[in-house]
């Protein structure tokens, strides 16, 4: 096995017993991505070929150098005897949503794509300091929006290393594939409406959504400021609890980073699930939407999605946990109306400041007025995406509109919130530990097929987003391979702060289902 | 021929004087800096940057409500008010809307005529400031310098009936600020900033014509004379029979004129919403207790109790509560002294004061202490000295810090009463001018004044002066 | 309770977000807006009791968990010449911009 396949655990081991070096973990990294992944995204692609079409495209920027200082400084420390780090030569991919100082961070948008930011973010500054290497900046959907990686300015965007004809997922998408297809053993990511469980289920890996506040947002360029959370990407549970490990915890820049102590996530990683309550809601295995009329049908998910589910159970089951059916969540259905809402008026107002006085691009056309450069500047920086989020935004928050939508959302929130309260509680009727979830309702869909048309691509969101409103943290791990041949994932959900718990169930059903055959497939691009 | 009420109210803006901005750790004072040096990714709005509240902040914004008895709310929340212009680096101000720190509140304002106006505010309200715009060859230069100084906001009901109303509150206001020690409420370096809402109506009306709005005004003096003049405009249309509309006017300090202004936000929607990047202001009665307990005794109080506890005229409590160091100080002298408290007023505000404006200290600064001060006047009240002996001691005291009495003994400049020294020095100075001897004998009996400077000069002027003028006399006789 | 925006209300929209589209992409941005109207509709229609209090965060901030507030000591920023550098148009110090429309009228 190449090193840029081992899992970050194995890398630091054998890193500490210096059977390895950081600089021979940064070429088997750096050769993987000249293999698989293809030209980087850039605001001028050309054409894209049917060779891009081929291979991965994860990054917009790589850091290689950066990388290399790294690895040098990793071995060096070795060297001199002193603690390289946690996550010592580990190699790691950031979505370039995050300010990382001295590096391009675009946020895959053309207003920001010659911005070098200035400083760098909380948990990108933890994660170097504990000797992990930054391999680059990874594409995204532009500012976050969008749940494919399509609308990024960068093109060629990145592609399913299962199968290159299929969307990575998004808005994480470069983060994901990145990973997927080995080029790197994590990565940071970001969820708003199930961002990085998403992609993360699409791209058969395991993502991490904290609870909101869990990790410091700062240096985030901010999309629905109480609902992104930056979390880990990696292939397995062990990784992304490490990296967790390293990223948590409360910081003096962000006053809605918690002042909640941070568990030791790898101490109980291994104790099994005996004796745990693990819920299973109908109103997760179904995608219920308005019609013409304003009533309420439902479509089930794909069967194979249940079945992956209930897989899951069985296994969890003979390891001693509890199951327990017919879990209510009856507001699931009213997360994506209430998502639509708040997320447009916090995002229109996070990109009030892309006006081309200060930063990123302003227009070079001669212009009257003040006005009339900011219009230009905009219009010319932001893609249709953000475009269609600060119209939208700027409607539902308008004063004559403000009590209606935007305050009626955030009072659905509340009931959303309840859900999960009411089954969590630990004097309540279900004293759950956790939910058990399909995390999609679909698998990763061919590009260009024209999401917002099919009501599953719609709502697909539907069973990620309550998280994001609730808060409480979420993880997505592979549960199995569809007749597609695509990945399909699962979703634990837990209550606020119980990261640890979380982990210790999606390890116990990744160690359970080890032997499983599907785990034998490997991605399409890894296959060549 | 109607007789005509004017209607005002002020919208003030107070830069509170912490060390550092509202939302982050770079200082909050920058008026002398280069443009665009005090500046961190925070204030400047760089993507992905979020604020942190200064505790400061809170503590001065909690003690100014207090002082303008205002209600402080437990909870309060911040949000964002949203617009474009070049010196909002966010394209949003943090500010609060719709729970502010404070209700209600009142100033009340001693006028001419021995009775109060209360000017009643609304709620008082902390907010970051934008940055700096300066025009030049149709272009507009910005400096960020002064993005996310703390800001309080507070805004009265129209209760203000003249512009020397309106000036009056502004000094009040300002006197307050400096008193708590929340601002240095400077109008020149735009610590504090009034806009203010004026409307006429005929006197003894209970309902509001439309206002218009001034702005621009930088200084106590040109708030009052852009309100007298904008008073004088409307009085002047409303007689010609026009309607009097809600513009917006800006004061030309040069001029002397009042000027409309285009807005340059038209109707604008701020689409206010809750700050999600900041959690509600919890001001529980532990921390706000705490806090109040450096609430001193406001300036308008003492001014009161100065008046019924020490029999001291108006005019005298208003000086000497003007600055409250030089409150403090005459209080401390006044206990020291145990006399009247009218003779250590007087020399406060003759002698004290002349030192402390031409040293540019406040009273704080003073090396001569209140105890040293009322020894002064108890060596004066004694006899030990005479009253430019006590004069020269202010100063001689101010300069070393010596006690009085030690620098008397000194250099010995006890009055000298002993009816023969005087004597025989004015039998020399009688002796060693015979013109003038001639002369007061021949009618010019006001040169018995040059025979006194003359002794006292001899004598280093600690001759008791009184006492050498009879001598004099009865020897010229 | 608008059913969709017109277009004149779309234009003003456009407006107060500081855009500007072409013909191509107003219409679809106006077809995509009205879409998504469908679901604010869907948002009026839930039944919510009156007294269902918004939620700013879905995870409830006690004092125990709020981070406690800063204190007023300065930390300059290191390098504010890197902010400076991603300026598109400085001088002396200055960030440059075009002359905003504020005409005074006598």
């Amino acid at each position: 096995m190449e090193l840029c396949d081992l899992p970050a655990y194995e890398l630091t081991r054998l890193l500490r017993q210096r059977k390895i070096s950081a600089t021979e973990i940064l070429a088997s990294c750096l050769a993987r991505i000249e293999t698989v992944d293809g030209r980087p995204g850039s605001t001028e692609p050309g054409e894209i070929s049917d060779e891009d079409k081929q291979t991965v495209h994860a990054f917009i920027t790589v850091t290689d150098d950066r990388a290399r200082a790294q690895a040098m400084s990793v071995d060096q420390k070795l060297a001199d005897g002193e603690d390289p780090g946690r996550l010592a030569g580990v190699p790691f991919t950031v979505k370039d949503i995050f300010c990382v100082q001295g590096t391009r961070t675009t946020a895959a948008s053309r207003i920001l794509a010659n911005f070098v930011a200035p400083y760098t973010a909380t948990p990108v500054a933890r994660m170097e300091a504990e000797g992990a290497l930054m391999l680059g900046k990874v594409n995204l959907d532009e500012f976050t929006y969008g749940s494919s990686n399509e609308s990024s300015a960068f093109q060629p965007c990145p592609r399913n290393p299962w199968n290159p004809q299929c969307v990575p997922g998004g808005s994480s998408g470069g983060s994901v594939a990145s990973v997927a297809a080995g080029e790197a053993a994590l990565s940071l990511g970001t969820d708003t409406a199930g961002s990085i469980r998403q992609p993360a289920a699409f791209c058969g890996v395991v993502g991490l959504k904290p609870t909101y506040g869990r990790v410091s947002r700062y240096g985030l360029i901010a999309f629905g400021s109480s609902l992104d959370c930056p979390g880990p990407i990696a292939r397995n549970v062990t990784d992304a609890a490490m990296m967790l490990q390293v990223i948590a915890g409360p910081d003096a820049h962000d006053s809605t980073a918690a002042s909640v102590p941070v568990e030791d996530y790898l101490a109980q990683l291994e104790t099994g699930v005996r004796g745990l309550r693990i819920g299973l809601s109908p109103d997760y295995f179904k995608v219920t939407y308005p019609d013409e009329l304003g009533e309420y049908v439902q479509q089930a998910v794909p069967q194979e999605f249940e079945a992956a589910v209930r897989r899951a159970a069985d296994l969890l089951a003979q390891m001693g946990a509890e199951i327990i059916e017919d879990v209510p969540m009856p507001n699931t259905r009213y997360g994506i109306p209430a998502y639509f809402v708040i997320s447009r008026v916090e995002a229109a107002s996070n990109l009030h400041r892309y006006d081309g006085v200060k930063y990123g691009h302003r227009t070079v056309e001669p212009v009257r007025d003040l006005n009339e450069m900011y219009r230009k500047s905009r219009a010319e920086g932001f893609g249709l995406q953000p475009k269609l989020r600060i119209l939208m935004g700027m409607y539902v928050s308008a004063a004559q509109y403000s009590e209606q939508y935007y305050q009626r959302a955030l009072r659905v929130r509340t009931l959303i919130r309840r859900d999960f309260d009411r089954v969590f509680d630990p004097n309540g009727k279900y004293r759950l530990h956790a939910l058990l979830t399909p995390t999609t309702p679909t698998t990763a869909f061919p590009f260009g097929a024209v999401y917002g048309d099919s009501v599953l691509m719609q709502y697909a969101d539907q069973l990620t987003v309550p998280a994001n409103h609730a808060g409480v943290p979420g993880i997505s791990v592979p549960g199995g391979i569809a007749a597609d041949g695509l990945p399909i994932g699962i979703q634990f959900l837990a209550a606020d702060y119980q990261e640890a718990l979380l982990l210790r169930i999606a390890r116990s059903y990744e160690k359970a289902s080890e032997g499983e055959s599907w785990r034998q497939v490997k991605p399409m691009v890894l296959q060549r | 021929m109607t007789e005509y009420e004017a209607v005002i109210g002020l919208e003030t803006h107070i830069q509170l004087n912490t060390t550092t901005k509202i939302f982050c750790s770079c200082k909050a004072d920058s008026w002398f800096d280069p443009p665009n040096s005090n500046i961190c990714p925070v204030c400047s709005g760089l993507p992905g940057v979020l604020p942190v509240l200064n505790r400061v902040v809170v503590e001065k914004a909690v003690l100014l409500a207090a002082a303008m008895h205002a209600e402080i709310q437990p909870e309060s929340c911040f949000d964002r008010k949203n617009y474009f212009y070049p010196d909002l680096p966010k394209g949003y101000q943090i500010s609060q809307y719709d729970k502010p720190l404070a209700r209600g509140g009142y100033l009340d304002l001693p006028l001419p005529d021995g009775s109060r106006r209360r000017v009643r505010i609304h709620k008082l309200h902390i907010e970051e400031d934008a940055g700096k715009t300066k025009n030049e060859h149709g272009r507009r230069l910005i400096d960020f310098n002064r993005c996310g100084v703390p800001l309080v906001e507070m805004v009265t009901a129209p209760d203000l009936r003249s512009a020397d109303e309106a000036a009056q509150y502004l000094i009040r206001l300002r006197q307050l600020l400096r008193w708590l020690g929340v601002s240095e409420a400077d109008m020149e370096k735009a610590h504090l900033r009034c806009d203010a809402n004026v409307s006429i109506r005929p006197k003894g009306a209970s309902y509001l014509n439309p206002k218009t709005e001034i702005k621009n005004v930088n200084s106590i003096d040109a708030v009052r004379d852009a309100i007298a003049k904008e008073i004088e405009r409307q009085i002047r249309e409303v007689e010609a029979g026009h309607l009097i509309e809600t513009w917006t006017l800006e004061w030309e300090e040069d001029s002397g004129k009042l000027r409309k202004m285009r807005s340059k936000e038209t109707e604008a929607d701020y689409r206010y919403f809750r700050e999600p990047d900041l959690l509600t202001l919890y001001v529980d009665n532990a921390w706000k207790n705490e806090i109040l307990e450096s609430l001193p005794e406001l300036p308008l109080e003492r001014r009161q109790r100065f008046i019924e506890q020490y029999g001291l005229p108006d005019y005298d409590a208003d000086l000497l509560t003007g600055e409250r160091s030089l409150s403090d100080y005459f209080e401390a002298t006044v206990k020291a002294y145990g006399g009247d408290p009218k003779r250590v007023s007087n020399w406060m505000m003759n002698d004290v004061l002349r030192i402390l404006n031409e040293s540019n200290r406040t009273a704080a600064e003073l090396k001569l202490t209140p105890e040293h001060l009322a020894e002064i006047l108890k060596l004066l009240d004694g006899g030990t000295i005479n009253t430019s002996t006590a004069k020269s001691l202010l100063e001689k005291s101010d300069s070393s810090g010596k006690a009085p009495s030690v620098i008397v003994a000194e250099e010995g400049l006890a009055k000298v009463s002993d009816d023969s020294a005087i004597r025989r020095v004015c039998e020399e100075v009688l002796a060693e001018n015979p013109k003038e001897v001639q002369n007061y004998k021949g009618g010019k009996v006001t040169l018995i004044g040059w025979f006194v400077g003359q002794v006292m000069r001899k004598m280093g002027g600690k001759a008791d002066p009184a006492l050498t003028r009879r001598i004099l006399e009865e020897l010229l006789r | 309770m608008s059913e969709f925006i017109d277009r004149s209300t779309f234009d003003h929209l456009v407006q107060l977000a500081a855009l500007e589209l072409t013909d191509e992409q107003a219409e679809y941005l106006l077809r995509e807006l009205n879409n998504q109207l469908k679901a604010i509709r869907e948002l009026e229609a839930i039944p919510l009791d009156e007294d269902v209090p918004a939620t700013w965060h879905g995870v409830p901030y006690t004092p125990q968990i709020s981070p406690a507030l800063r204190g007023d000591d300065w930390q300059p920023f290191e390098r504010p010449q890197d902010i400076l550098a991603q300026a598109p148009q400085m001088e002396n110090g200055y960030l440059i911009v075009p002359d905003i429309p504020h005409t005074t009228l006598e």
